[in-house]
């Protein structure tokens, strides 16, 4: 394999990090203020998709656009299934089966919504985007990866932004670090929570818009990458949106790479590989490593 | 003592009602077929998750056989001395195996149903395959290919598509045509990306054996399996650019093909002929691919241009049916699994389950609308009929390029390398 071969690898293995890391966000965020695991991410990752294509497809509203447009519309959809349901959940500080149960079966109601109204149909968006690539020398960047890396790198910049620079991104981190403290110094969890499930409904939709820029997809779409997720958010260390950012690139890295020297058959099986991996030897994930470092540091 | 004597007299009748009541039940349940004016057949397809629509499709060429059979009175049962109407017994099997298979258990076991169709796809067709041999009631599976589910010794399971290494065969063989037309170079390199199903596997093989038959036309510098709904393919795609192939020939399902040739298209790729086995055509991949699309060949069971009258009646009947044209081959094995169906029933003259599976074995059904115009099912309960090649022209034309008697355009090989 020739240089510029490892590096057009390198280069894909980045772009779908990026793509990883905009799925896995928005279920981070929900599981760190709240702890509750996302079963319904998938759901939420399949109507961000539809809602796109349906921008495209009736509206003429560019994808990209789409996507933004995702962020308000699912950030009301999260706060609305909050209020609705979620709220109701008894608060704990570990998962519990009622939440579990509960937004798996928001899952199942969405994927059946999403039968009912757009049948069982693939559909795809197709853009001038979709097909080309942008030539540098022998480096090739499909066009519509790296554009769906930058927003997503967008938006999680724009989310440690709003984590570190705002009220409510300081509420949010002082929920994840230690609920009770949080609420001393004058939280309101409620508010916040529902705030933050919003925040993570939102970032569900838009990576779903974003997924679906690169897939085909029908209402079943969605399952493949939650597991990814799962395995992503283990591997950041559950709580922490670094890392998140360095597990989605990992978990890139190895499933490009290690096909080459394995068969590609073998792909599903590095993540769960290295899921296995990461809670026997890094339990607290990478954000655990970190925060041992700066200790022994 | 005249009161008590009427009292359980009474009783008596009471109790003798009761077990009369329950052996009547019991009798309706045990046999359900007795007594009914009608011929329940049991279709299994998935018309939800990632095989819903070729399941659909094919449950579209089911029903418009029913409608068909039924406007023109139903099946004559000799034992009835009458025609009686088909009806469908639907289960949705959501495209997941274990669900399939329960699914042909309950209709064989307790729905009372003469036969099932059912079966898209090699991996839901092995899961409903256990069942017929168990239940002795007769399966027919429209969309399920792989040799496999038809060499395990069953007696009550049929199948209407053309064994899958058939299609790798017939795919080798069209290469091979080429290249004795002079527009492909002998010995030129194939690279295969197969699925990791039998499907993959039998597709493989096929080529294999076209190969070991005729040594020196190509030769197989790489072959792979790679594992369904992968979320990427640059890896896989980054060997096959290695192996230096001239020829690329995956077989995938349509989710897998739209996202395998974005990709490589995207990555620049070039091949002298591309195949993604029995993909191609399909009007969603068009949709998601566009002009990509222009010039794959795909090896298909059936093709609504195959220039036989039966074939142009079903494309119109099946556009008034459906208000759709046939989108592929999936409508038409379907459509001749549940015809050929009821030529064995009308030939067995009872609803015995196994009269109608003896008389599968040796029914043809002669105006069939499959490449070939026969359905007869072989010693292993599979038909052996032929393939067709097609291959995507710009602006959506899908032309029959071989086998040359059906063929309705030329092939364009190599293909162009904007494509």
């Amino acid at each position: 394999m020739s240089a510029a071969d490892f590096l057009n690898l390198f280069i894909a293995a980045v772009l779908l990090a990026g793509v990883y890391a905009a799925m896995s966000v928005g279920m981070t965020i929900i599981y760190g203020v709240m702890k509750i695991v996302n079963l319904a991410h998938a759901g939420f990752l399949m109507l961000g998709a539809y809602f796109v294509f349906e921008a495209y497809d009736r509206f003429k509203i560019d994808p990209l656009l789409g996507v933004l447009l995702a962020f308000p519309v699912f950030f009301f959809i999260g706060m609305g299934v909050h209020w609705l349901l979620v709220r109701r959940i008894a608060t704990s500080d570990q998962p519990t089966l009622t939440s579990l149960l509960l937004l798996f079966g928001v899952w199942l109601v969405l994927q059946n919504l999403g039968y009912l109204i757009w049948g069982n149909s693939d559909r795809a968006i197709l853009t001038p985007r979709t097909l080309s690539s942008i030539e540098i020398g022998p480096i090739s960047f499909p066009t519509i990866r790296l554009a769906v890396f930058v927003v997503a790198v967008a938006s999680l910049v724009g989310l440690e932004f709003v984590l570190h620079k705002t009220w409510f991104g300081r509420s949010v981190r002082a929920l994840m670090q230690n609920k009770e403290a949080g609420q001393i110094v004058g939280v309101n969890v409620n508010r916040t929570a529902q705030i933050a499930f919003g925040v993570g409904i939102a970032f569900a939709g838009a990576a779903g818009g974003l997924l679906a820029m690169l897939y085909s997809f029908n209402p079943d779409f969605g399952a493949t990458f939650q597991l990814r997720a799962f395995v992503i958010i283990v591997l950041g260390g559950l709580e922490s949106f670094g890392g998140v950012a360095v597990g989605s690139l990992i978990l890139a890295l190895a499933e490009t790479f290690v096909i080459l020297i394995l068969p590609a058959s073998y792909q599903p099986a590095i993540a769960f590989s290295l899921l296995v991996v990461a809670l026997i030897v890094l339990p607290e994930g990478i954000a655990g490593l970190w925060a041992k470092r700066r200790r022994w540091a | 003592m005249f009161n008590s004597c009427v009292h359980r007299l009474l009783q008596r009748s009471k109790a003798l009602l009761h077990v009369l009541a329950i052996a009547v039940i019991v009798l309706v349940l045990v046999s359900p077929a007795w007594g009914q004016d009608e011929i329940k057949i049991g279709v299994i397809m998935p018309i939800t998750g990632r095989e819903a629509k070729p399941g659909q499709y094919q449950r579209e060429g089911i029903e418009l056989a029913i409608k068909q059979i039924n406007d023109g009175g139903g099946i004559l049962i000799k034992s009835r001395g009458k025609k009686l109407p088909i009806k469908e017994v639907f289960y949705d099997d959501g495209s997941d195996q274990s669900r399939s298979a329960g699914m042909a258990e309950r209709a064989m076991s307790s729905d009372g149903v003469v036969a099932v169709i059912g079966g898209y796809s090699t991996a839901l067709g092995e899961a409903e395959s256990v069942m017929p041999d168990r239940y002795q009631t007769p399966w027919i599976t429209p969309g399920a290919g792989a040799t496999s589910t038809f060499s395990r010794g069953y007696e009550y399971v049929f199948g209407t598509l053309s064994p899958i290494d058939l299609l790798g065969y017939t795919t080798a063989q069209y290469l091979g045509n080429l290249v004795d037309k002079g527009k492909l170079s002998k010995g030129l390199k194939i690279a295969l990306a197969l699925e990791n199903t039998d499907h993959g596997v039998e597709y493989g093989h096929g080529i294999d054996n076209w190969n070991k038959e005729h040594p020196g036309y190509f030769n197989v510098v790489f072959s792979e399996k790679f594992e369904l709904g992968a979320t990427d393919f640059s890896g896989l795609l980054q060997k096959v650019k290695n192996s230096h192939a001239d020829i690329f020939l995956a077989d995938a399902h349509l989710q897998d093909y739209i996202t395998m040739h974005r990709q490589y298209i995207q990555s620049g790729m070039y091949h002298q002929m591309v195949s993604y086995g029995a993909r191609g055509p399909e009007a969603d991949a068009r949709k998601a691919l566009g002009a990509a699309t222009d010039y794959i060949f795909a090896g298909i069971w059936w093709s609504s241009k195959l220039a036989y009258p039966q074939v142009k009646k079903f494309n119109d009947d099946y556009q008034a049916f459906t208000g759709h044209p046939p989108d592929s081959w999936y409508p038409a094995t379907a459509y001749d699994a549940m015809r050929v169906l009821a030529v064995a029933i009308e030939h067995a003259g009872s609803l015995d389950k196994t009269a109608i599976r003896d008389q599968l074995r040796k029914t043809e059904l002669k105006n069939s609308i499959l490449p070939g115009q026969v359905v007869r099912f072989g010693k292993n309960g599979q038909i052996q009929g032929s393939f067709v090649i097609v291959q995507n022209k710009p602006d959506d034309k899908v032309d029959i390029v071989f086998p040359l008697d059906a063929a309705t355009g030329e092939s364009v090989a190599p293909k162009p390398k904007a494509h």
